[in-house]
């Protein structure tokens, strides 16, 4: 059940209603029913696994709790990541490693493949789940009691299936202290779910069709300018796609009463590569910082174990998109770039300000970087990847793939963009008098209604990871 | 309500429709329906409107050339690919009172009911003509006139938000909007004149034969795939199970537009057109009803001579096997005139 589908707004309404009209107690239980009934709709059978790891972890964080050596602590903590990275691995790397282990041993591709199928969602609800094991490891977060809010936690259906990944302690304080949403939280509720919707139909889908065309026959499309056209609306489409189906999240749950953390921060508008970390998929970035780079030393050790750690965390963290070689490759990207950024910054902080006069050409740089490493990450595989960057570096000038309107898209996001960094209008409209409200509302369904791709329920990107 | 204002003044006022591109379906239905509403304004109360899709293939220029003896003009407010669903929406504003015509032609495949594979209710095409002429209230009633649910709601959410179905259009005059401006602009003025003088093509399928036992066809040299897809899918169709579903869907559409005029002066007269270029043996299809004859028994409904236009089966009057061509046009068109006008009687100043 996609978010940007009427039967999913006919389940949202439904759990709504209900979660309402039910007395507190039985609340959780309604959302948790829901948030099963939500993972079912995809495979029923997969519930089962969801329900073993979060048996597990419940288990691992009760256990945690009561055991005070630090020896069976640690054996707790170790059976417990054994279990979830056995499981992701399982499903999501095993494959890639039979291919891998079959070319290396000169034996068929498929000597070891299996039919597995990758299980919705388990990328991050593994990590959330991993992130709350390891803080109660480290004393940082309480056992739950009660295994019904733990498995609450786990399958929560706004971010079950593409996150953003929630730590523990944001989701227990709302879950355990719950209020009723507050008229701001509603509001910005129902704007960010109307602007999440207009960013995923509106703009990713429209620049999902351009990419799509392109990269489905990349030697069919061949020039620089098309190269490019075609990278720049993947681009837009992944940031767009993702930061949509976030801010749908972000806003179904503010109407439950829940509150996630941002997750994109205009990311296209970064600086830098390290700023554009800070402003992407800031859960996963943070996850990544707090319990990889920072446990493997971060920046304390010197100037090489510094840019190791970043090379092995961004290797990783591609790797946790996708098992391919293309997402380590762009994970690797990623590294060398936030290395060499450090290399040239020295112990210097970044420098993000919008007043420095050569922010346009950084930004620009950065943005550029980061189309070309989009290539890796859409490319069906690495010939595909390499053939787009000599397309996108070669002598044939090609032609546009967006049309004139496509252009438009952009430029109203890139003003829209600018004027939420600047001013923060999302913040003020939905603090707004209703009549200015109500306006900002329509004007967002209007663009709906004339840019939404109604006739193709195309997929969130995310929904595969 | 601020979304459907918004739609509402876009697209529910002239200021966007008046732009649409002229060759989508919604553009060529809104320029022909114009057509004739100047036509309306430029002629007396001896016109004749003549509906149907591309088989109702006829000049109007050719028909009014014997105007002088029956006093009758005829106007063409057929649209191709459309269907009488479309029609009752575009009489609907073309003569609001029921009462602008003498008489209300429409040029039918047949008088009997044959069902062929495809479903008339969930043909959505009808959606993108008849966008413009819907109402908010029209859009339970139309949704519910589709079969198919997903069918259902987005002609619901279309009739309530036109911009949905708009737009491609839209996107597509953003892109260029003066390019589109222009062309809107030579279409007003070109238009009737472009229409009235057409000359469809000279090509024909003369030689054509078809064994129907052996059920295939001979076609002569030169007749290009286009025209070889026709015959085969059309003339050559395969008879497909006869359930009622194309009965019904005249008795509702045809029903209302009857209904529309069951107190007005004005005839409306059913002509079956030439069938093709071969005639299809009869025995092919057992067709289980007849709506069109049964409209006959109300008083101001009029059917002409179901072979009043047989001698046209022929394949050198036939462009395609659909089509007439231009010799079939200018034999069509009045000998058509004629029939009607001899229906109606001479022409007299109501």
């Amino acid at each position: 059940m996609l978010f940007n589908t009427t039967q999913f707004f006919i389940f949202l309404g439904v759990v709504l209603a209900l979660f309402y009209a039910a007395p507190r107690a039985w609340r959780r239980y309604i959302l948790l029913v829901a948030s099963y009934w939500f993972y079912g709709t995809w495979n029923p059978k997969f519930i089962a696994l969801l329900l073993t790891l979060t048996a597990i972890d419940y288990t691992a964080g009760r256990w945690l709790e009561k055991i005070s050596e630090p020896r069976r602590r640690k054996a707790v903590l170790i059976l417990s990541l054994c279990a979830n990275f056995g499981f992701l691995g399982f499903f999501k790397y095993y494959n890639f490693l039979g291919r891998n282990l079959a070319w290396l041993l000169g034996r068929p591709e498929n000597a070891f493949w299996m039919d597995i199928v990758l299980p919705l969602g388990i990328s991050f609800h593994t990590f959330q789940s991993i992130s709350y094991v390891v803080d109660v490891y480290r004393g940082q977060q309480k056992a739950i009691r009660s295994p019904i809010d733990y498995a609450l936690f786990i399958c929560f259906f706004p971010q079950l299936v593409a996150g953003p990944i929630v730590r523990a302690r944001y989701f227990f304080h709302d879950l355990l202290d719950w209020h009723a949403p507050s008229t701001d939280d509603v509001s910005r509720g129902l704007l960010l779910m109307t602007l999440g919707l207009t960013k995923k139909m509106a703009f990713a889908d429209q620049f999902a069709r351009i990419a799509n065309g392109y990269f489905s026959n990349v030697a069919g499309n061949p020039g620089i300018l098309t190269a490019w056209s075609g990278v720049f609306a993947f681009g837009l489409q992944i940031y767009f796609d993702f930061s949509g189906y976030t801010d749908m999240a972000i806003g179904m749950a503010l109407l439950l009463g829940f509150h996630f953390p941002v997750n994109f921060r205009r990311p296209y508008l970064a600086s830098s590569i390290t700023d554009f970390w800070r402003r992407w998929h800031i859960s996963l970035s943070s996850w990544l910082r707090d319990y990889l780079y920072i446990p493997l030393g971060g920046n304390r050790h010197g100037r090489w174990k510094t840019y190791r750690n970043l090379m092995l965390t961004m290797l990783l963290g591609g790797l946790w998109h996708g098992a391919s070689w293309n997402f380590m490759i762009w994970g690797g990207y990623q590294g060398v770039l936030l290395s060499v950024e450090r290399l040239v910054r020295g112990d210097r902080p970044a420098q993000d300000g919008w007043e420095d006069w050569l922010y346009p050409v950084r930004a620009l740089a950065t943005f550029g970087l980061a189309l070309i490493g989009w290539v890796f990450f859409r490319a069906a595989n690495l010939t595909e990847s390499m053939a787009v960057l000599r397309q996108m570096f070669g002598r044939t000038p090609g032609h546009l793939l967006l049309e004139p309107w496509h252009w438009g898209l952009a430029a109203v996001s890139l003003v829209v963009a600018l004027g939420e960094e600047k001013s923060e209008w999302l913040e003020r409209l939905a603090k707004a008098p209703v009549l200015a409200y109500a306006s900002g509302l329509a004007a967002m369904f209007f663009f709906l209604e004339m840019f939404g791709a109604f006739d193709a329920a195309i997929p969130f990107i995310y929904f595969q990871f | 309500m601020g979304l459907f204002g918004l739609d509402a003044l876009l697209f529910r006022t002239p200021l966007y429709p008046s732009y649409l591109e002229p060759d989508s379906s919604t553009g060529q239905f809104e320029l022909i329906l114009h057509r004739e509403q100047a036509a309306q304004a430029a002629n007396g109360d001896n016109l004749i409107a003549t509906l149907g899709n591309s088989r109702f293939a006829y000049a109007p220029r050719l028909a009014n050339e014997l105007t002088p003896q029956t006093g009758y003009v005829f106007r063409h407010a057929g649209v191709a690919g459309s269907d009488v669903r479309t029609w009752y929406y575009m009489l609907r504003d073309l003569d609001p009172a029921a009462e602008r015509y003498r008489a209300i032609v429409f040029g039918v495949d047949d008088f009997a009911d044959e069902d062929g594979l495809f479903n008339p209710n969930d043909d959505i095409r009808s959606l993108h003509y008849v966008i413009a002429r819907l109402r908010w209230s029209d859009a339970w009633d139309f949704a519910r006139s589709f079969d198919g649910r997903q069918l259902q709601w987005e002609a619901f959410r279309s009739a309530l938000l036109k911009g949905l179905v708009y737009q491609a259009d839209v996107r597509a005059f953003l892109s260029d909007p003066l390019k589109r401006i222009r062309y809107v602009q030579l279409c007003r003025q070109g238009y009737e004149s472009w229409t009235y003088d057409y000359l469809e093509t000279d090509r024909s399928l003369a030689g054509m034969e078809i064994d129907w036992s052996a059920w295939s066809v001979k076609f002569p040299p030169g007749v290009d795939q286009d025209q070889r897809d026709t015959v085969r899918n059309y003339l050559m169709r395969k008879a497909a199970p006869q359930v009622g579903r194309l009965a019904g869907y005249r008795r509702l559409w045809f029903g209302r537009i009857l209904e529309r005029y069951a107190r007005s002066r004005t005839r409306i007269i059913f002509v079956r057109l030439a069938r093709g270029p071969i005639r299809r043996p009869d025995n092919i299809i057992r067709t289980t009803s007849a709506s069109i004859r049964e409209f006959a028994t109300r008083p101001n409904v009029l059917l002409c001579d179901e072979h009043a236009f047989d001698a046209l089966e022929r394949p050198e009057l036939f462009k395609d096997g659909l089509h007439l061509n231009r010799a079939g046009i200018a034999r069509f068109s009045p000998m058509l005139a004629e029939k009607i006008s001899g229906m109606l009687g001479p022409w007299a100043k109501r």
